[in-house]
């Protein structure tokens, strides 16, 4: 295995295999696979369900290791960080939006968009700036009070947006972001990933299997049984 | 480094997200505690109840008898009756700083009583009344008749088994026969001393105690008459000392052998003096400490039920904060957090119910007749109405107590939350 190197790319994957075992059953979910992803991409990775989209962001976002091959994320070798270290990097690099219950219940929404600054140690007085900037970016200022059982699930998506965003991370892991939505907010959910991703040039790949969100992509990586089928550079239909 | 505010915030608000739950939660923690309280309360107000009337039916909380007595019973082993100032002026100094409740010498000793109708062997009490009633319940037991007044010179009381037994009522006569004590070598001419003396005496009055072996072998005379009769003038069997509480027995009885240890004379707190009572207490007492640690341990269950169900329906939002870097440690310490809340509100509803409802047994007791299809009479040796007793130390230790257990028993669920794996606790679909 190699060692750390520069952050040249923001993700690198060297022949990264990753097998499941249940019992006797061995089912492979990623072979062999190599990807490199430019910082300040914005980047969809497709295939269907079982295709290994989860497992491959699992493993970027340093949540699973790979069993073989390796993993470069900001320039650091996943494979050889200790467990602390990873939740160290996860801490300060990375950003996660899940498919849904994206939000602590019992913390309101600017708690919520807060909460990892707060992991960081930031002062209160800094973690309100800069979540209300992104707030108002992203016009949620006037719901940062209610808890998510108030808010739609597209607010919510929008707030989980804002937590991953706001510590600044070189890299943003989203898996289906918008599996829970309707068309209408998947669309306006990925408006504003996309207007991000653009004026702050943080790198974003999330997982999807919908045709309407991959055209949103400026790349498009398809999977299929574990393994890349298309690796495409595209004109994103994003506004 | 995670605001230590921020985990209390969580774990605070977590508990609210279900209040009903959460107050039948802390109101089950409490009600434990409640009992602990209650149960603790009347276990030291009836034991002090029981110590308080058994003592004053026995040789009270401290007894001061000749050398050997305790062991041989003699009746030949006696002491001067100045023994008794002695003791009673230096119970009142300033280095004691113990004002008794009462002193009362008493001449012991074992006899025949007979009237008309039949005999029985009795135990003898010498007393001198006043100092009698001030220490002795048995004063304050009587049925029929009276007990005996100060000065008076003749006389006996007996129990109601032993009235019943003699076929005799208050004003009756009887005979009491007893065998004076041995002469010393010197007083060996005295004939009378030795012999076998009878008086006759007039029933005063008939008590029950409640007590079998009082209410059919004791009798109370006066303290001359029992002189008298045993032929010892100015001497007594022991000095039995009423304190305002047990608690003091064991420093007084060391202090007044210090401060008599001149004198050949053995000085016994009660549990010394009465050691099978003594023996009943303690396992009366290790019997309680094994109910309220199984109350206790119904808690702590309670309790890691409760955590770990909250912690276990929680997965989830433990995967995803993992994920976002919160450390195994810092989740440990939120779930720790959130049950030191619980616990918190628990012992608080606790306290305020156990010490409502000790304000109240306190004041009016239980009165266990309410328990008895029969008519428990009042002068039980036990009495049937409990009062509870709660020193502010056993309160602060029975708090403590269930605080610490739950501290203990919220590691689990705390470890089982730091635990989480990832990415297996994400999977919701």
């Amino acid at each position: 295995m190699s060692d750390d190197k520069s952050a040249e790319w923001a993700v690198e994957l060297k022949g990264v295999t990753k097998t499941y075992r249940k019992g006797p059953i061995e089912v492979p979910a990623l072979r062999r696979v190599s990807l490199r992803v430019a910082p300040g991409e914005f980047l969809a990775i497709a295939g269907s369900s079982g295709s290994g989209k989860t497992t491959l962001l699992n493993i970027i976002g340093g949540l699973e290791r790979a069993d073989a091959g390796d993993v470069f994320v900001d320039g650091k070798n996943l494979q050889l960080l200790s467990s602390g270290d990873l939740a160290r990097l996860r801490l300060q690099r990375l950003g996660f939006i899940f498919q849904a219950y994206n939000l602590l219940p019992v913390l309101t929404a600017l708690e919520n968009a807060e909460f990892i600054l707060l992991l960081q140690g930031v002062s209160a007085k800094q973690r309100k700036e800069r979540v209300r900037k992104l707030f108002a970016e992203i016009g949620l200022v006037s719901l940062e009070n209610r808890r998510p059982a108030e808010l739609s699930g597209g607010q919510q998506q929008r707030v989980a947006v804002v937590r991953a965003m706001v510590t600044e991370p070189a890299l943003i892991l989203a898996d289906e972001p918008t599996a829970n939505l309707d068309s209408v907010t998947a669309g306006a959910l990925l408006d504003v990933m996309g207007q991000l991703n653009r004026a702050h040039g943080t790198t974003f790949v999330y997982a999807t299997h919908d045709p309407q969100v991959m055209e949103r992509a400026r790349r498009l990586i398809r999977l299929h049984d574990g393994q890349i089928m298309s690796d495409e550079a595209r004109a994103s239909t994003a506004p | 480094m995670m605001s230590a505010f921020l985990l209390v915030k969580i774990g605070w608000r977590n508990l609210w997200r279900n209040p009903g739950g959460t107050l039948l939660t802390a109101l089950a923690l409490g009600l434990g505690l409640t009992f602990v309280l209650i149960s603790l309360g009347l276990l030291d107000g009836s034991h002090e109840q029981m110590v308080r009337n058994r003592v004053r039916y026995g040789t009270g909380h401290v007894v001061i008898q000749a050398q050997g007595y305790q062991a041989t019973g003699s009746p030949d082993l006696l002491l001067p009756i100045q023994v008794v100032s002695a003791t009673e002026a230096y119970l009142r100094t300033e280095a004691m700083k113990q004002t008794p409740r009462g002193v009362s010498p008493r001449l012991l000793a074992s006899g025949l009583l007979t009237s008309a109708a039949n005999a029985d062997g009795v135990r003898i009490m010498g007393v001198i009344p006043k100092a009698e009633r001030a220490v002795s319940l048995i004063p304050e037991r009587m049925i029929e008749g009276a007990y005996l007044a100060d000065g008076q010179e003749s006389g006996v009381v007996i129990g109601a088994v032993l009235a019943r037994k003699l076929a005799v009522k208050v004003g009756a006569k009887v005979v009491l026969a007893i065998q004076a004590v041995k002469p010393p070598a010197k007083d060996a001419s005295d004939p009378d001393k030795g012999e076998m003396q009878n008086a006759l005496l007039r029933v005063s009055g008939i008590f029950r105690t409640g007590v079998q072996a009082i209410d059919a072998h004791v009798i109370q005379v006066p303290l001359s008459e029992a002189q008298s009769l045993l032929g010892v003038p100015d001497r007594i069997t022991q000095i039995a000392i009423l304190l305002e509480g047990e608690g003091d027995s064991l420093t007084v009885a060391q202090r007044l052998r210090g401060q008599l240890k001149d004198v050949p004379v053995e000085i016994l707190p009660w549990r010394e003096s009465m050691p099978a009572l003594a023996q009943l207490f303690s396992l009366e007492e290790a019997f309680n400490y094994v109910m309220n640690g199984v109350v206790l341990m119904m808690v702590g269950l309670v309790i890691l039920n409760t955590i770990l169900m909250r912690v276990l329906q929680r997965r989830y939002e433990f995967g995803l904060c993992q994920a976002l870097g919160l450390r195994p440690v810092q989740l440990a310490g939120m779930i720790f957090g959130e049950s030191l809340a619980l616990t918190a509100i628990s012992l608080a509803l606790g306290l305020a119910l156990g010490l409502g409802a000790q304000q109240f047994l306190a004041t009016h007791g239980l009165d266990l007749r309410w328990f008895s299809q029969r008519n428990l009479p009042a002068d039980l040796v036990f009495d049937p109405i409990i009062y509870s007793r709660l020193s502010p130390t056993r309160i602060a230790s029975s708090v403590g107590i269930v605080f610490l257990t739950a501290i203990v028993i919220s590691f689990y669920p705390a470890l089982k939350a730091a635990r989480t794996k990832l990415p297996d606790a994400l999977k919701v679909f």
